[in-house]
């Protein structure tokens, strides 16, 4: 019993990036109706931007963090130039592939930066674990599950707070009618692309900072965690994506504790699996082809 | 002649490489109510959309009072003061009848007069005044074309330009769509119509044009609309049955 609440405590601090991740590929799928492939690959841009200050530099885990994010906004706004902007609808598929290429063109490019397999990455907080009775509780994680909630309220302060977030959700609603009312349609993909890849730079900067390393892998594994995430969640649904890393964090953390590390990603495949057989829709969604993500006030 | 608001000329758009309109020509007086009248696939969608900006035309021009309007992106053409209420209403579903009105002024900062105007629809729309804090999307037809038609007045336009409103609609409410664009026209905005209904359009146009394959054939007054043979036989259904 002590065990199991404490591998679930573990599951929802990791849990809470992976549904940071899970957010910030939502709020492109919203807008966009396609899978940004790119999206990991921008995150790795920021992380891998991060790390080269850290190893080069000695930077502090605060500017890490600034360029990390910095980094995976730009190369958000890039793939979104390069790749989703010139290609008017009716040309999914062209775009998927164009983003499945830029993934490859980043990855390579950071590797030509950073080439080693395993580079050090600064730890968030240092200090002894707390004991609490028979728990244990890891400071810098805990502060990774602080941080990503405020990270959450932010995005949810953004997006039905501001302009920027009402033209959001008018777009992911009904694009034609979004630009009929006069809204900046091709500025607000350009933002979401922009915020979304720095939430997901921030999530991938709180994940690598509990690792405290980084390889070429990460980008793939950012868009993996939040893909699944996603698609358990619901496509397009901000509290779904939350929910979806968390469901998601958790069963992971007790797959590792009862059979061993090598389950863990296993297990990841094996709910996308159940998940798209049971419950195509997610948790939170209706259905993939749901209308209207997000745009309702109840979160 | 009187002053034009909107003036359309030699007008082409093409989706890939079928030409949908053909050089188009046509104007709209200033505070009158134009109504284009054609069969399905003649182009009029595809007239109201290049002119809101979401279609590009391939040539020719669309003159607001002498601005042109051809390359402007469509917030821009609703910030010269032009407003759609599309074919299909196609309202915010999942967000409240209120807050698709506040959408319908997202290029406006000035709150006080928003509210106004809010408080303004639901006087012209009592429906909407009740269904305020409910869904878009769980609306009748007849409720979001008004919801539509009170979305496009929101950001306060010169030119409304309306597609379709009786498209689907029960007679009653079409008759009521209709007072409501006499109303509108009486208090001064200028209304580019297309229908298919041309009974109705009678009640409230003051000039109309034809479409056909993407080109314009009849253009002329409710009068020489009502003596023109080959309309009365395709839209009025005067001579012989027809399917309008």
């Amino acid at each position: 019993m002590i065990d199991f609440v404490q591998t679930t405590v573990d599951g929802v601090m990791v849990g809470c990036s992976y549904g940071l991740l899970a957010i910030g590929f939502t709020l492109i799928f919203g807008v966009i109706r396609r899978l940004n492939l790119s999206y990991g690959p921008s995150i790795m841009v920021g992380a891998y931007l991060g790390t080269f200050l850290y190893v080069q530099f000695g930077a502090g885990p605060l500017l890490v963090a600034v360029a990390v994010v910095a980094g995976a906004a730009i190369a958000g706004i890039y793939v979104e130039r390069l790749c989703f902007a010139p290609m008017k609808g009716g040309a999914g598929v062209a775009s998927m592939v164009s983003s499945f290429a830029i993934w490859m063109q980043l990855e390579q490019a950071m590797i030509l930066l950073l080439p080693r397999h395993t580079y050090a990455f600064p730890a968030l907080a240092t200090g002894a674990p707390w004991e609490f009775g028979p728990f244990t509780l890891r400071p810098d994680q805990l502060l990774m599950l602080i941080l990503a909630i405020a990270t959450g309220i932010i995005v949810n302060t953004i997006i039905y707070r501001t302009r920027f977030g009402t033209g959001l959700r008018l777009v992911t609603s009904n694009q034609i009618a979004a630009h009929l009312v006069g809204v900046n349609v091709r500025n607000v993909m350009l933002g979401a692309f922009a915020l979304a890849s720095a939430v997901g730079g921030f999530a991938g900067f709180l994940v690598l900072a509990i690792d405290q390393q980084v390889t070429p892998m990460f980008g793939m594994w950012a868009t993996i965690k939040g893909l699944i995430a996603m698609m358990i969640g619901g496509l397009g649904s901000v509290p779904g994506a939350i929910a979806g890393g968390l469901v998601l964090g958790v069963i992971e953390a007790h797959a590792q504790g009862l059979v061993g590390p090598q389950a863990r990603d296993l297990t990841a495949y094996l709910l996308l699996f159940l998940c798209l057989v049971l419950r195509p829709g997610g948790l939170f969604g209706k259905a993939p082809e749901a209308d209207g993500a997000f745009s309702s006030r109840s979160t | 002649m009187s002053a034009e608001i909107l003036k359309v000329s030699g007008l082409a758009t093409s989706y890939g490489k079928i030409e949908a309109l053909k050089g188009v020509d046509l104007r709209v007086e200033s505070g009158k109510v134009t109504c284009l009248l054609g069969p399905n696939g003649a182009g009029k969608t595809t007239l109201m959309m290049t002119i809101a900006g979401i279609l590009q035309a391939r040539r020719g021009s669309i003159l607001l009072e002498g601005k042109q309007l051809v390359g402007l992106s469509p917030a821009n053409i609703v910030t010269q003061g032009v407003a759609l209420v599309p074919e299909n209403r196609l309202v915010f579903p999942q967000m409240s009848v209120r807050e698709n009105l506040l959408a319908g002024a997202y290029q406006r900062n000035d709150k006080v007069g928003i509210a106004g105007d809010i408080e303004r629809m639901y006087t012209r729309f009592p429906r909407l005044r009740e269904r305020s804090e409910q869904l878009a999307g769980t609306l009748s037809g007849g409720e979001q074309q008004m919801l539509a038609v009170a979305r496009a007045l929101m950001s306060r336009p010169r030119l409304l330009l309306m597609d379709e409103p009786s498209l689907g609609l029960a007679p009653m409410v079409v008759a009521d769509i209709f007072r409501i664009i006499s109303e509108l026209n009486r208090d001064g905005t200028s209304i580019f119509l297309v229908e298919q209904n041309a009974h109705m359009a009678l009640q409230v146009a003051h000039h109309f044009y034809l479409m056909e394959q993407g080109k314009v054939t009849f253009d002329g007054t409710p009068g020489e609309l009502a003596e023109d043979e080959v309309i009365q036989r395709a839209y009025l259904g005067t001579s012989r049955r027809s399917d309008p």
